[in-house]
């Protein structure tokens, strides 16, 4: 009796023990051998202006923690380097430095891989391999620097594994979700996060006030190294699905769907892999490469528990590579291959990001021409949504509604006041639908209809009030450089 | 500070007393605001104070907005502590005037009638009576005429009309006091800046706008304003009046565009460029001259009542010609406009409910839907009112199990039931009136649609009408 007491006790006491005793810390050695394996990396960008799309902004400079990978290579989040204007590299310990040059960025996952413009630099550095498996519970150590060069380090546990938007183009990819209790240190733009001596992810955005950190996960940075190996990079392909559960009982019941899972297409993307390969609006979606899929749209992943299967479509094929859809559709069921490629961003009307490259606009007697993207609207600031004009807004916003032909949105972002635009001052945020008499479907369409005028006029039409804006085609001409010069314009155009 | 008041009191006593204090009114109004949340429900019962004044036939005039959504009325004359019952005349939301009356004779006697008079200069000093804030009695304060020009009446908040701006203090129990020079009615006290924004700008609503409410109302309905209904540009640029065929004369405004269902659709163009209205000359900056001033062009319809017309001289693809607009009623979709004195419309049906979306459910339910906001915004502008005369809404889900998967559609636009396009809300109550195993709701660019099954409506009716309250099923 009495011992088995003692028993009780001792066993009720263990886990106790091993949280006192001073045990070998086991991030330790890994702390030795990532130290030599991450370098600061300073960025220097300059955004464009769109609201002034003919100079740019004020440069600033963002600062992150790279990580060391074979092939004398860094990677780094592609926000660290957006906009870049000049690149350096920082060892920690000493200070040295050198520049660096992007040999590949890809906005979609958010992930890009820095070259030292000197070979060299790197000597004596210890590339990280990518941890595989892994699993919810699992710690893991976000490595920040401290100001004196020396690696901080916070140790983290691994909440969640989902899929979920990437910041800049909203693509569902894997996230490692950790909580850790992160302090602001200058630099954070790119941390490493490792375990057991390997790279397990890099953070790309930090919630404060819940603690939680965003990771991009091995499973995406892999599919991206891989994709940078090949020749020609392929990127990361999408479905071009958009679906919603089935839970709803009346609704499987409607559809006829005995089931068990499933998930009901809502949207599919014109011109997208899933319309090239006949999915529609009400199919249901069954299984993705002989996967079950619950209606929620989630599958059993070996690796990294129930998540959404556009992990399956968008990460674990790569472009180029068909996945076999079994979709229930009036009664029966199919079996589809969809063949997936990534999006074709020259067909967007109005794009999401315009990184690394200049807006496009051509300026006529002073209307500025630009093409509608959500970067311009954006610069309404954070609640652009409700303070952007709200037609170019609704116009972003339902561009995949549009009727047909339509490449771009072309609007007038604003007027530089001249004797020309006498009366037109005000004008700003016009839609323009033709140009002396021609349709306008890109600003290139602008560019060749200023060049017919109208009986000496250039007519614009507006899709709104005031309907039609006309100047006079001579006195452009003739005021072409006195526009320049009172503007200090670089040039009237940008295409 | 106590004897300086008392100064100014007798002072300023002795100018008012006998003409304008027999024709002035005190009105309270305890009224009742509709609840476009939960519609069956009767809304919040509040009061309020405000002024008018006896004009002929034994009448009150007063603003609209003093005795909207009244539910009982009162008014005293002053120096008389008596209460008397009113009840509203004529009310008309889109110049904010009402017209009220007593029962009882014994109200008119010893009152005086006032008169209108015209619009006084600019600079001239008007007098403004009511019951303001700062104490019970009867106020007055003096200013002078600063500005007259068109401005956005608040309390329908879509219309514009003549306005006469006042630098006289006019505060909350001003309202629908009159505002006087040389013993007649220059105006009526109706609405100002709170002080945080601007100061000692007050507006009053000038008498062509107030005799115009008078005739409108002489058939015993009141009509409304009637609308040219099309948009209008200035033409000041050199090279586009070139174009368009103009002098460089200064006259002519660009017509943008024609609403559709509106007075001037199929007889005026966009592209049309307006010379003359009613033969009066229109300036490039949208005026024209009348009363010795320049105003509005609008001014020459806001004097015009329904079944009058309006001639427009017009240059069409360079060439001149003249036409005639019948102002046929106001323009049919004012569902910007605050409405009032209306219960809010809705289907109940299992759970869902279904509203038409106007300003006021808009100010209710602040809705950040995208497509909602668009449509709403846009109805008038993208002609959207062709597809849907009303914007139909899932306005809310009283929550229960058989439509538990419902929630996420709220604020969505209703696109079809059963295969039949919403057009009204009557469409709505119709196809749920009609016998049908399941009910499949389409919401505008929403792929998947909401199912509910007759029989589990039908189950669940009960249930939510005694959960929830609910005492009325719809309201068409």
């Amino acid at each position: 009796m009495i011992a088995r007491t003692a028993l009780v006790v001792l066993a009720f006491c263990l886990p106790a023990f091993a949280g006192v005793t001073p045990q070998p810390n086991p991030t330790k050695p890994a702390i030795e051998a990532t130290n030599r394996s991450v370098i600061r990396v300073n960025a220097t960008s300059q955004a464009y202006d769109f609201f002034r799309p003919w100079t740019k902004k004020s440069p600033g400079t963002r600062r992150g923690l790279g990580t060391l990978i074979d092939g004398d290579r860094i990677l780094v989040t592609a926000e660290l380097i957006a906009n870049h204007t000049f690149i350096e590299l920082e060892k920690a310990a000493t200070a040295e430095k050198s520049s660096a040059t992007v040999e590949r960025v890809d906005y979609e996952s958010n992930l890009a891989i820095l070259k030292p413009a000197d070979p060299a630099f790197l000597a004596g550095m210890k590339p990280l391999a990518l941890d595989k498996g892994v699993r919810v519970g699992d710690r893991a150590t976000v490595l920040q620097l401290e100001q004196n060069g020396e690696i901080a380090q916070t140790i983290g546990t691994v909440t969640s594994i989902l899929v979920s938007g990437y910041p800049l183009d909203n693509l569902g990819l894997l996230i490692f979700r950790l909580s850790a209790p992160m302090q602001q240190r200058d630099g954070s733009f790119t941390l490493p996060v490792v375990r057991n001596g390997k790279l397990l992810g890099v953070l790309m955005r930090y919630d404060a006030r819940s603690q939680t950190a965003d990771i991009i996960s091995t499973p995406v940075i892999s599919h991206f190294l891989a994709e940078a190996a090949k020749p020609a990079y392929g990127g990361f392909a999408r479905a071009g699905i958009a679906f919603s559960s089935t839970r709803d009982p009346q609704l499987r019941r409607f559809v006829g769907l005995n089931e068990p899972g499933g998930v009901y297409v809502t949207e599919v993307l014109k011109d997208g892999p899933a319309e090239m390969a006949g999915l529609r609006v009400g199919d249901v979606i069954l299984a993705v490469d002989g996967r079950a899929i619950d209606q929620d749209g989630n599958y059993d992943d070996p690796d990294w528990g129930r998540i959404a299967f556009s992990h399956i479509t968008n990460t674990i094929k790569h472009p180029g590579e068909t996945a076999n859809f079994r979709v229930f559709r009036d009664g029966t069921i199919l079996e589809v291959p969809v063949k997936l490629e990534p999006r074709d961003r020259s067909k967007i009307i109005s794009e999401s990001h315009i990184v690394d490259r200049a807006p496009r606009y051509v300026i006529l007697g002073g209307v500025v021409f630009m093409e509608l993207s959500r970067a311009y609207l954006q610069e309404w600031g954070g609640d652009w949504p409700k303070d952007a004009p709200q037609r170019l807004v609704f116009l972003d916003a339902f561009q995949n509604e549009l009727p047909a032909g339509k490449d771009k949105i072309v609007f007038i972002s604003q007027i530089l006041p001249t004797p020309m635009t006498l009366g037109y001052e005000n004008l700003e945020n016009l839609v323009v639908t033709k140009l002396n008499g021609q349709e306008i479907r890109t600003l290139d369409d602008v560019v060749s209809a200023a060049q017919s005028p109208v009986d000496g006029f250039q007519k614009i039409e507006l899709e709104e009030d005031p309907g039609l804006i006309i100047l006079d085609a001579q006195a452009i001409e003739a005021n072409r450089d006195a526009l320049i010069r009172k503007y200090s314009l670089p040039a009237l155009q940008r295409l | 500070m106590f004897r300086i008041l008392i100064l100014i009191f007798l002072a300023t006593g002795a100018a008012y007393s006998a003409p304008v204090a027999r024709s002035l009114v005190r009105i309270e109004a305890t009224s009742q605001e509709p609840n476009y949340k939960a519609p069956w429900n009767p809304g919040e019962v509040s009061g309020g104070v405000g002024a008018g004044f006896i004009i002929s036939g034994n009448r009150i005039m007063t603003n609209a907005h003093v005795v909207s959504n009244a539910r009982f009325l009162t008014v005293s004359k002053e120096g008389d502590p008596r209460p008397f019952p009113a009840r509203v005349l004529h009310i008309a939301h889109d110049c904010d005037l009402a017209l009220l009356t007593v029962e009882d004779p014994e109200f008119f006697k010893g009152t005086t009638a006032l008169e209108f008079g015209g619009i006084p200069l600019i600079e001239s000093t008007v007098s403004v009576y009511g019951y303001p804030i700062g104490g019970s009695r009867l106020s007055v304060t003096q200013g002078i005429v600063s500005r007259i020009d068109f401005q956005a009446y608040s309390h329908s908040g879509m219309d514009s009309h003549l306005t006469i701006q006042i630098d006289a203090a006019i505060n909350p129990g001003n309202s629908g006091g009159p505002v006087m020079q040389n013993g007649k009615v220059v105006g009526v006290a109706f609405q100002g800046y709170s002080g945080d924004v601007a100061q000692n700008v007050g507006y009053m609503i000038p008498t062509p706008v107030a005799r115009r409410f008078l005739k409108d109302v002489e058939d015993g309905h009141y009509d409304r304003y009637v609308d040219l209904a099309l948009s209008y540009q200035s033409l000041f640029n050199p090279a586009a009046r070139r174009a368009l065929g103009l002098a460089d004369d200064d006259r002519g405004v660009l017509v943008g565009s024609v609403f559709g269902g509106g007075s001037s659709e199929g007889i005026v163009f966009p592209g049309d460029v307006l010379l003359a209205i009613d033969g009066l000359p229109i300036a490039s900056d949208a005026t024209i001259p009348m009363d010795n001033d320049s105003v509005p062009l609008a001014e020459v319809v806001e004097r015009k009542f329904k079944g009058d017309s309006v001639t427009l001289d017009i240059l069409r693809a360079g060439k001149p010609l003249q036409v005639t607009v019948p102002l046929n009623g106001p323009w049919p979709f004012t569902l910007h406009a605050n409405a009032y004195d209306e219960d809010p419309k809705f289907v109940m049906f299992g759970g869902l409910i279904f509203q038409p979306v106007d300003e006021n459910w808009m100010a209710a339910h602040e809705p950040a839907d995208l497509r909602l906001r668009y449509t709403f915004d846009f109805f008038t502008e993208d002609k959207l009112y062709k597809e849907r005369p009303e914007i139909v809404v899932l306005s809310g889900v009283l929550a229960d199990p058989v439509n538990a998967f419902a929630s996420d559609f709220r604020h969505g636009i209703v696109d079809e039931i059963n295969g039949r396009k919403i057009r009204r809300l009557a469409d709505v109550a119709e196809e749920f009136a009609k016998p049908a195993e399941y009910y499949v709701i389409k919401m505008a660019g929403v792929g998947r649609p909401i199912v509910l099954e007759r029989q589990a409506v039908e189950a669940a009716r009960e249930r939510i009408l005694s959960r929830y309250g609910v005492t009325k099923e719809q309201n068409l």
